[in-house]
């Protein structure tokens, strides 16, 4: 019987070898690369912001991500989980990733210490519009984690601020407690170019903010429907009234567009577990307008 | 495509040519069915075997298969060689190479090609063979009971005789080594043309001949009939395990028993399994087995259609047999046709 030939799988041994950050990441697309935390900022009792920068300067000047895109993440031992970028592409050379602490990944993610390293690959997946929103109004809607991917397009329309018409915000918590980013928000709640709308469902002494679901703010907001683009992310349920609202208001089904949550395990369209209907997640979303979602089997 | 005809007395040639460089993988007799199993001669070869119990997809997406190796302390991966035997699945039938051709739409796409599938893939030779359907074939309704490519020889038998269809260069070269060759004449391509109808003509005829399969599974998206599969479903993913096209894996990190180092492994799953759309936080986008059964369905009879143009179903019957509830795509064509007397 004739011997078994080696096949060496690219991109695993070879980063020593001095290519292009591009090719090195598509020679093996599985395989992860280092990245070392830089920040961690503690949002809410189970909710930590990372910074990662990657280690390699190829692979970091070849890493580009749009508002919407997610990464792999590693813990070699543990596995590898989808991770949606929550910070704003303008902020190149650093990662920003929003955790819940939920399960065994993201409970080893939280224990972890700047300077620590994790591996990551991607980016992965169907950004929003975010060129084809210029020049018109924004009505962004969060429910709980869902600003996490939100967060990555609103910082970006921060920072290209004047690209943009009026830009509004409906970010919806259970709690005040469980309100993420806080600390931006309350600064933006005194600015004039954005319409921030904060509301959660049980609110304590020291909530100032709206009271109630995301949908309710849409009944004072005037929206100029052909004007404005919608982003919605949010927990499963939230996403059909959201979309109805803004229907309501005459936003045309093509923009509106909400980024959904499956488990992408290899975010490269092969493995089948972030499937929606005939769609993968992970590389024809996460990021689908209501008109795509419409013609998805099981999509809401 | 070249054609020659070859002598059926220098197959066992041909098996031994091949030998010489390569594992050759074909049909054996395996209790009271059939397997792909590695053989060390001709004799073993069952040339006119029904269907195999499993597929061929073990040869090139293994069930378990590392993805690399890594170190713990360092978060880093380490070098990893994959090591294939080259091969020859000597025997495929034309579903079984349209199901290979499936998986290269789905493994060798242009934006994220697959490096450990592409490397079995290019190491493996395939060489079919023509069959005559058993009682759960139902290819020919799916489009997949001929096959144009994705093989390197394809051997229709006339009686005595093969006509070969030659696909690459590299088995043309072994065939022509190791067997003489003689150009097709109007009588073979005549008793070509009349066993292929006599083929045609064997089908099982209980199985419906259902049009417009795509359009009626999202027309009946919602129909009780799900329900009524879903009840029966074992979530035993049985089905998903000898289909020919399901290639769904899962990605899983495996440590050696130091604790410091280890590999990821990917590990051939199943739409079917309860826990396979769970996210964190423990949200199950499709909580039922309605929902499981429903999709798996899907995906073979619409959703890869939509994206591929092709059916994900080659019509090969391995489920059928497989399933313990009697689930299979001939039970949703049933369901059709039932519909469609109802509707007149």
């Amino acid at each position: 019987m004739p011997d078994a030939q080696t096949v060496h799988v690219a991109g695993l041994a070879d980063s020593a070898q001095v290519q292009a950050g591009n090719a090195l990441m598509m020679a093996n697309p599985y395989r992860p690369w280092p990245a070392r935390i830089t920040s961690i900022t503690r949002l809410t009792a189970t909710e930590k912001l990372f910074e990662f920068r990657l280690v390699d300067e190829r692979i970091r000047e070849a890493f580009h991500h749009e508002p919407g895109q997610f990464v792999e993440v590693s813990i070699f031992g543990v596995g590898e989980a989808p991770i949606s970028i929550s910070g704003s592409p303008t902020k190149s050379g650093f990662i920003e990733l929003c955790v819940r602490r939920a399960g065994e990944f993201t409970q080893r993610l939280h224990e972890m210490q700047c300077g620590d390293i994790v591996g990551i690959r991607g980016p992965y997946g169907r950004p929003f519009p975010y060129e084809d929103m210029k020049g018109h109004d924004i009505l962004l809607v969060a429910g709980g984690l869902g600003i996490a991917p939100l967060r990555s397009l609103i910082n970006n329309i921060h920072d290209e601020r004047s690209e943009f018409g009026n830009v509004t915000i409906i970010y919806g918590s259970r709690n005040p407690s469980e309100v993420m980013f806080r600390d931006q928000f309350e600064m933006w709640r005194h600015r004039k170019d954005f319409n921030l709308i904060l509301t959660v469902d049980e609110p304590d002494d020291t909530w100032d903010g709206e009271v109630g679901l995301v949908t309710a703010p849409f009944a004072g907001l005037e929206v100029d429907a052909g004007n404005t683009y919608g982003a919605v992310c949010g927990p499963p349920v939230m996403y059909r009234f959201v979309v109805e609202e803004m229907r309501k208001k005459g936003i045309s089904y093509d923009h509106i567009y909400m980024s959904f949550e499956r488990h992408m395990k290899c975010g490269m369209g092969k493995c089948g577990h972030c499937q929606i209907g005939h769609q993968y997640c992970c590389i024809d979303g996460p990021v689908f307008n209501y008109w795509e979602a419409k013609n998805i089997q099981g999509s809401m | 495509m070249l054609y020659r005809v070859m002598d059926a007395s220098e197959l066992p040639r041909l098996i031994d040519a091949f030998m010489e460089k390569y594992e050759v993988v074909a049909p054996v007799k395996s209790g009271r069915s059939f397997a792909f199993e590695p053989v060390s001669s001709f004799d073993e070869i069952v040339l006119d075997y029904p269907t195999t119990l499993t597929s061929l997809k073990k040869y090139i997406l293994p069930p378990r298969e590392t993805l690399f190796e890594f170190n713990v302390e360092d978060a880093d991966v380490t070098d990893y060689t994959l090591r294939i035997r080259p091969r020859v699945l000597f025997g495929a039938h034309a579903c079984d190479i349209n199901a290979l051709n499936n998986l290269d739409l789905v493994f060798e796409d242009a934006r994220y090609p697959d490096p450990y599938y592409e490397a079995h893939r290019a190491a493996t030779m395939v060489v079919g063979i023509n069959c005559s359907p058993a009682g759960s074939c139902f290819c020919h309704l799916l489009d997949a009971d001929e096959v144009r490519s994705g093989y390197d020889l394809f051997l229709q038998d006339l009686g005595g005789r093969y006509l070969v269809s030659i696909g690459s260069v590299e088995a043309a070269n072994i065939l022509e080594a190791a067997c003489d060759l003689r150009e097709a004449t109007d009588e073979d391509r005549r008793e070509f043309r009349r066993l292929t109808r006599e083929r045609q003509e064997a089908f099982s005829n209980d199985i419906p001949d259902i049009q417009e399969i795509p359009m009626l599974m999202d027309a009946f998206h919602k129909d009780a009939f799900w329900a009524e599969l879903g009840e029966r479903c074992l979530s035993c993913t049985a089905c998903s395990a000898v289909c020919p096209t399901c290639y769904c894996f899962d990605i899983a990190d495996v440590l050696d028993p130091d604790g410091k180092t280890g590999r990821r492994e990917r590990i051939l799953d199943a739409c079917t399994s309860p826990q396979f759309a769970l996210v964190t936080g423990g949200h199950n986008f499709r909580e039922t087995a309605r929902d499981r059964v429903r999709h798996r369905m899907y995906h073979k009879l619409n959703g890869f259609n939509s994206k591929h143009g092709r059916y994900l179903c080659v019509g090969c019957g391995r489920c059928v047999r497989a399933c313990k509830a009697d689930i299979s795509p001939i039970e949703v064509l049933r369901f059709f046709e039932r519909k469609g007397a109802e509707d007149a």
